[in-house]
């Protein structure tokens, strides 16, 4: 049978190479199952490579991302690593975060300058994070395993963990084997919507930080949980984005969705051959190689000096 | 194929409207036009195309082929230093008359045959910025850069061969990146670095097939298309992992 290599997409308006979106799914995907991290930070600037307008880009590729990580919470339930219960109250959370992000965002751009504070706060929010869990991640792997036992108590017992304990209505997340407030994922799950919102992202990149060291969750049952968690949000920005903007190729998100999948896939049974440590090294160079890309956009002189409306 | 052109009178010479290669021409003063195909339909399988354009003009004229897009308003984000450091949006810019698609080949440079106003030096003088911001920064010559990435902005030479007689024969490449809509193709026949002769045919590209269909729910019934998009993604994904599973066997 001959299969056409080529195939043209309506709403993107350009043709493209089969081949080159199904790899591209592929290797996005596999970063999804392994990190529990949408991944559109690196698709979507690809999909521009490949000659599909910004907004189509950024809008399939949440499409994409739906059956990404569908495919992946299904692994990852299996695995027992999905805990429902922070996930929805961080989902809750983050639903409400979006609407105040998206006010703010309108405010910020009445007062002026509104991309250049949403993109020094995210190379500093990168910077941060990637630097922090690099480092963190590089201790305890150096260090030898009584050290690393003897030092887990003395955490458990800062400031923070004693904050947390006197919040009110705590409640036991057995999968993630902590016991916490229900403020806790609510608020945090509303700061990350704001960021989200504001940046314009997934949020999948803060959200996976957030759970590890914030909410104090095993590194697996973070990456389940935070997959679950996508999904919802993917199906909201699909659905606003087909009503309002058309910008959602279906096609180009099928052919994105069966590489992401099979990708996520394998990246979770990747993910579950490596040790925590490990995975959050990973993550971290992940998130300071994705900091350094928006540096150098930054710092750098474009070719052009004009762009299309609507990208990043 | 049946083919439409389009007539314009230009300087001095008169000029025969064509219908089909039936057409004979005059004298040598006339520029006549046949295209193939005379309208592109976009199906699943389009990735680009070449459109064969032949004709008759003035003896000894070299000849310019354009494939322009309708002109139109485009909103544009222009970048700019910010604190002497950082290279950023810096608000929205509005221009007019930017033609959607500028292709041009010529049997010669532009420049040799005194043409340089048929090629994109055309689109740079009519394009008009409605509010220029705070700098000296040339917007249209910038904008054609950003066309010639996307391939939709294309000033070459070649392509075009021409005979004693005055009959000539085009190839105008027409890029995968195309939306439907009326486009046109012009044909300038040069003499002496004036237009010896000119004609216009439009060419129509619609969608048809798949394509098609799949355009039209997505404008016209946009609620259902993004809740199918999201339903088809779920199964897709749910139906790859439980695949994935009962091959791995192990789990």
């Amino acid at each position: 049978m001959n299969i056409p290599l080529y195939m043209y997409l309506p709403i993107a308006g350009n043709s493209v190479n089969m081949a080159a979106i199904l790899g591209l799914g592929g290797a996005v995907g596999l970063l999804s199952g392994i990190f529990g991290v949408g991944g559109g930070f690196f698709m979507t600037p690809l999909l521009i490579m490949l000659g599909i307008p910004p907004t189509v880009a950024a809008a399939s590729d949440s499409n994409q991302i739906i059956g990404a990580s569908t495919s992946g919470t299904l692994a990852h339930f299996r695995l027992g690593n999905v805990d429902f219960k922070m996930g929805f109250l961080l989902l809750a959370g983050g639903v409400a975060g979006g609407c105040v992000g998206v006010r703010v965002i309108k405010l910020l751009r009445a007062l002026g300058n509104a991309d250049f504070l949403i993109n020094l706060t995210y190379v500093l929010m990168l910077g941060l994070v990637g630097g922090y869990m690099f480092y963190e991640s590089l201790q305890s792997m150096r260090a030898p395993k009584t050290s690393t036992a003897s030092t887990k108590p003395a955490r458990g017992e800062s400031s923070y963990q004693r904050g947390l304990r006197n919040l009110p209505w705590q409640m036991d997340f057995v999968r993630s084997g902590v016991r916490l407030s229900v403020l806790m994922p609510l608020g945090l799950g509303t700061l990350v919507g704001i960021l989200a919102a504001i940046m314009g992202v997934g949020g999948g990149f803060i959200m996976v930080p957030v759970m590890v060291y914030l909410l104090r969750m095993p590194m697996h049952v973070v990456v389940g949980t935070s997959l679950f968690q996508i999904l919802f949000t993917c199906v909201n920005v699909t659905i606003m984005q087909s009503i309002e903007n058309h910008t959602v190729d279906f096609i180009l998100a099928l052919l994105l969705l069966i590489g992401s999948s099979i990708g996520a896939q394998l990246g979770t049974r990747i993910g579950k051959k490596l040790h925590a440590d490990q995975l959050k090294i990973l993550l971290a160079t992940l998130v300071l190689v994705v900091m350094g890309k928006i540096l150098y956009d930054l710092l750098a002189r474009p070719d052009v000096l004009l762009a299309y409306a609507g990208g990043h | 194929m049946r083919c439409k052109a389009i007539l314009r009178f230009v300087s001095a010479a008169a000029l025969v409207l064509s219908l089909g290669s039936a057409t004979t021409a005059q004298a040598g003063d006339a520029v006549e036009l046949t295209i193939k195909p005379d309208n592109i339909d976009i199906s699943a399988s389009y990735r680009g195309t070449v459109l064969h354009v032949e004709g008759l003009a003035p003896k000894g004229s070299e000849i310019v082929a354009r494939f322009t897009g309708a002109p139109a308003d485009l909103a544009l984000r222009q970048k700019g230093k910010v604190f002497n450091l950082l290279w950023m949006n810096l608000g929205t810019v509005h221009l007019q008359h930017v033609p959607t698609v500028f292709l041009v080949t010529s049997s010669q440079p532009l420049a040799r045959v005194h043409g340089d106003e048929l090629g994109l030096a055309a689109v740079h003088n009519g394009i008009k910025v409605q509010e220029q911001m705070a700098n000296d920064l040339d917007l249209a010559a910038e904008l054609i850069k950003l066309k010639q990435q996307d391939g939709l902005y294309r000033e070459t030479t070649g392509g075009i061969t021409t005979a004693e007689n005055g009959r000539f024969s085009a190839d105008l490449r027409i890029p995968s990146r195309l939306s439907p809509g009326t486009y046109a193709v012009e044909i300038f026949a040069l003499n002496e670095g004036s237009i010896a002769g000119s004609v216009s045919a439009p060419v129509s590209v619609k969608l048809v097939g798949m394509p098609a269909w799949i355009d039209d729910m997505a404008k016209n019934s946009s609620l259902l298309y993004g809740i199918l998009s999201t339903l088809v993604a779920i199964f897709g994904g749910l139906a790859i992992g439980l695949l994935c599973q009962s091959k791995g066997g192990a789990h």
